[in-house]
């Protein structure tokens, strides 16, 4: 162990507020990823890591909710198994679904500015429908445009089969999703900070 | 599942950062290079990574299952014409190199899992990214690998209760929206007992870490990722 001689410099209360929700929402993103439904769509499987991506735009605000992406793509690049499938590493953010993952962050961030209207923090409970949804709506638009984009530079697929085999199938899936979340905001199951 | 597993391999003997540095150069060097060429001496390197990391490469292969449908769907689906003679194998060409170049890689990052703890990968963390963002990164990170596993069995224990209470005859939207909500009420409830606990602890920005050293050991995977960078560029 280094010891060091400098005195503690503390970390303030509500850093570590914000700190411990950050954290706690990759963590949870990344459980979200195991938790799988049928598809009335198509035969891949619906799981939740969209909707945790969604709700850390909308509870933890932009800046935060981004910074929770963030480490949710960093704790999986190096070795925790939370992206889809279970799988963990730097090549799963090279791979063919790197391009769903590196929009995460940006998506989060997106939703959060719409539904708060800006950069600070506001009760998502007083946010109007049209803006959840529609904070929502954008993030689904840049997963996808980054995740097709990934199969096209990865793979080298060209635009129509990326968007076939990426996205036709799980697009319609987005608006279950998009209700539960709707669900979760407006219900008092989850008080919201 | 891939994950850390305690061993005495060359590899686990190298600091995380060195390891990192192997896998950004060796990723550079296939994005650079996908030509058959190219990706056989790659393969050489893959088999010589994987025995300095005493990986199993079957076993490491199903893990990856995940990827299989991309991999193989995107020389297949770009290959097919509409019309005789229904596959071009022209076309399919391309995409198979670069299906075949991320499954390399993948097998490398693999190798990194396999053999660094996750304390040493938090301290390269802290000790690459400076000042308070490195803080922050190798404090979630850490917290990440330590919450997952238990808001997998909150998520579990939603789903049961769900079940039970006859939730699966609800429409899907409604069983997905039972399931998060059970699952983000206790990842909510922890939080609080989190940062009580971390407050209790004195959390500080300047922690003690684990002592992270590049050795001699080091010099050939520094090399190697050197190598990879320089040939990524040329």
């Amino acid at each position: 162990m280094s010891t060091g001689t400098g005195s503690v410099d503390l970390v303030g209360d509500e850093t570590v507020e914000n700190v411990a929700r950050t954290a706690l929402f990759a963590a949870l993103v990344g459980a979200f990823a195991y938790v799988s439904f049928p598809n009335p769509f198509s035969t891949a499987p619906i799981t939740l890591q969209v909707l945790g991506v969604f709700l850390a735009g909308i509870m933890l605000g932009p800046v935060w909710g981004g910074a929770s992406m963030v480490l949710y793509l960093l704790a999986g690049a190096l070795g925790a198994p939370v992206f889809s499938g279970g799988s963990a590493g730097v090549g799963a953010l090279l791979g063919p679904t790197g391009g769903y993952l590196w929009s995460y962050p940006i998506a989060a961030a997106v939703t959060g500015v719409i539904v708060h209207g800006g950069l600070a923090l506001d009760d998502p409970r007083r946010a109007g429908l049209a803006r959840l949804v529609g904070g929502m709506v954008a993030g689904t638009a840049i997963i996808y445009a980054l995740g097709i984009a990934g199969l096209m530079v990865v793979l080298g697929m060209g635009p129509v089969t990326a968007f076939v085999q990426g996205a036709a199938a799980f697009i319609p899936a987005e608006a279950f999703k998009i209700a539960a979340a709707v669900g979760i905001v407006r219900s008092d199951a989850v008080a919201a900070e | 599942m891939l994950t850390y597993e305690p061993g005495d391999s060359f590899a686990h003997g190298l600091d995380p950062r060195s390891k990192l540095a192997v896998q950004v150069g060796f990723a550079a060097a296939a994005f650079a290079h996908t030509t058959p060429r190219a990706l056989a001496v790659l393969t050489v390197l893959v088999l010589a990574l994987a025995a300095a990391a005493r990986l199993s490469l079957p076993a490491t292969l199903r893990e990856f299952r995940f990827a299989a449908p991309f991999l193989a769907g995107a020389p297949l689906l770009e290959g097919l014409t509409l019309g005789p003679p229904w596959f071009s194998v022209a076309e399919a060409t391309v995409p198979a190199l670069s299906s075949y170049r991320v499954l390399l890689i993948l097998l490398v990052s693999a190798a990194y899992v396999r053999t660094t703890p996750v304390r040493d990968s938090r301290a390269a963390v802290q000790r690459t990214v400076p000042g308070r963002a490195g803080q922050f990164l190798g404090v979630g990170v850490a917290l990440v690998f330590r919450f997952l596993p238990v808001l997998q069995a909150d998520l579990r224990r939603a789903r049961d209760g769900m079940r039970a209470r006859l939730g699966t005859e609800q429409p899907l939207s409604e069983r997905i929206r039972l399931v998060a909500t059970g699952g983000l009420r206790r990842a909510l409830a922890r939080t609080d007992r989190l940062a009580l606990a971390l407050r209790a602890r004195c959390f500080a920005w300047n922690p003690t870490l684990p002592r992270l050293a590049l050795g001699r050991r080091d010099l050939p995977a520094l090399a190697l990722a050197a190598f990879l960078g320089a040939a990524a560029l040329l």
